[in-house]
């Protein structure tokens, strides 16, 4: 496979806040059309990687490229960000927000736009609420108008910070329904998650702790690293994190 | 360039009007507050006259700097900020689009004003209407650049507002809008020299009661135009504060 075909190639990142390593010397990469998983304990660095692909921050050393391009300016069309915290105008209706993102990602025909905006608002199961200002909803229903403004406009890029915190599962399994859809349409899916439910439905887990990936591969070959046939995955990541420990000593 | 200042603007404009309170404030405080003085000084006509360009500077200043800034803070805030710098939107984008948004509110509130002083309190001015709007423009313009970079330095809305009597009111004290300038003692004098809001309420009164046009009031107007393009500069390059983290 040669680098092109990766929708995410991160080579020796590293990044600091102020005195902080948050990205230590950190490498992965995510070929198209995959949900790739970013699995880690708070602090991990998972956000900061994620800041790092959207162009929001530059690594201090190292190399980041998506889609083959470096990060930022025209290319960000192609990404569809949804943050950690909803990041939603709280005046604003539910469609008004979707609209808005869906604009500002370069939707510029106005029935088409319109018919994309209503999609999407079925597709988070908010159409009786369209209307409704941010305020007035949930936190889940916050977390899904947050998740619309990041697909509206339909990017061959997603990345998602921690997307399905707070949605009932049955929202959940939804969710993933569609993931896979799109994944299926040739899109990518970098998603992270503190949760071994998300982590049992991507194709690809990095591990990531401490600003470092300890391991990653697919489900199946971290699951079968511990040694142990019933191992989930929850098991696999704490057989890494101890393996690491004794690195370290 | 600029693709997307529109789209801005029409969102912020779409704020404002859920916000029935808020607009509804935009509106009304400039009338209560002008008749609130027109009352004070119920014999002495002269001085309203006086005071009401001087208050229609001061209350541009005022309400550019702190809706502005409070939203722009909002925006740093709940992050969306943070989305839209992810976002194929430009610097420039944003602050143009903060201008024209806000800009159409304030204008709206000038007009206002001086409909109501004129209309309803009777007062008469010499100078022509467009080019009190002109020259508002401008100070405008200083005035929400002005908010938008001083929500950099604000964690949040209380610390806003803690900045109004640190930004606005020394010049609104020193603007001539309370006693004027020429009274005032030297060093306040040249202070008074180097803050916006005196050149924008010299140049409104001389535009309303003396009738001079933009023209011979080049001088505050050039200031006032400085003041605005530096400030569009540094917004421009503070944007970044508070999404780095
Ligand atoms: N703006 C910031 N300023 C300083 N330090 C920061 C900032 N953002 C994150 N950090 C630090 O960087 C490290 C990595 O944080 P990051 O937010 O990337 O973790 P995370 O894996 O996303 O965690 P979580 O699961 O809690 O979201 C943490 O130690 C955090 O304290
Ligand atoms: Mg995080």
């Amino acid at each position: 496979m040669t680098v092109n075909d990766s929708a995410v190639e991160v080579t020796n990142a590293s990044f600091v806040y102020g005195k902080l390593k948050a990205l230590d010397n950190l490498s992965l990469s995510a070929p198209r059309g995959i949900s790739y998983g970013l699995l880690g304990p708070n602090g991990a660095g998972k956000t900061t990687l994620i800041r790092l692909l959207v162009g929001l921050l530059k690594p201090s050393t190292g190399e980041v490229r998506v889609l083959g391009q470096t990060p930022g300016g025209k290319m960000a069309a192609q990404i569809g960000y949804m943050p950690q915290q909803p990041s939603l105008y709280q005046e604003l209706s539910v469609a008004q927000n979707i609209d808005f993102f869906a604009k500002i990602y370069g939707l510029k025909d106005k029935p088409a736009r319109a018919r994309r905006v209503e999609d999407t608002i079925k597709l988070v199961d908010l159409w009786e609420r369209r209307g409704d200002g941010i305020n007035k909803l949930s936190g889940g229903m916050k977390q899904r108008v947050s998740l619309a403004c990041a697909i509206v406009h339909n990017p061959p890029l997603l990345l998602l910070d921690e997307p399905t915190v707070g949605l009932d599962p049955e929202l959940r399994a939804g969710f993933w329904q569609h993931f896979r859809n799109l994944n299926r349409q040739g899109v990518t899916i970098l998603i992270s998650s503190h949760t071994m439910d998300d982590a049992a439905h991507c194709d690809r887990l990095a591990f990531i702790r401490k600003g470092q990936v300890i391991a990653s591969g697919t489900p199946e070959e971290l699951k079968k690293a511990t040694g142990k046939p019933d191992a989930d995955l929850e098991a696999a990541f704490l057989h890494f994190v101890r393996r690491e420990d004794k690195k370290i000593v | 360039m600029f693709r997307y200042a529109l789209t801005i603007a029409q969102r912020i404009i779409q704020q404002i009007i859920r916000d029935r309170r808020t607009l509804a404030l935009i509106l009304i405080v400039p009338v209560v507050v002008m008749t609130i003085i027109w009352l004070s000084f119920p014999e002495a006509l002269g001085t309203l006259d006086y005071v009401a360009p001087a208050l229609l500077a001061t209350l541009a200043l005022f309400f550019g700097f702190l809706l502005t800034g409070i939203s722009f803070l909002r925006e740093r805030s709940q992050g969306t900020l943070e989305r839209l710098m992810a976002s194929p939107v430009t610097r420039a984008d944003i602050v143009l689009g903060y201008l024209l948004g806000f800009f159409l509110f304030a204008l709206l509130q000038s007009l206002i004003i001086v409909l109501f002083t004129v209309y309803a309190l009777n007062i008469h001015y010499t100078g022509a209407v467009w080019q009190i709007f002109i020259f508002q423009t401008v100070v405008l313009i200083g005035a929400i650049n002005l908010g938008i970079f001083i929500s950099a330095f604000a964690k949040n809305e209380f610390q806003m507002v803690q900045f109004i009597p640190l930004i606005i009111l020394p010049q609104v004290f020193l603007c001539g809008l309370l006693w004027p300038v020429a009274q005032m003692s030297n060093y306040l004098q040249w202070i008074s020299r180097f803050l916006p809001l005196t050149y924008a309420v010299d140049g409104l009164r001389n535009i309303m009661l003396y009738g001079k046009t933009l023209n011979e009031v080049g001088g505050d107007l050039a200031a006032l135009a400085g003041f605005a393009i530096g400030m569009s500069i540094i917004t421009g390059l503070s944007l970044r504060r508070g999404v780095n983290g």
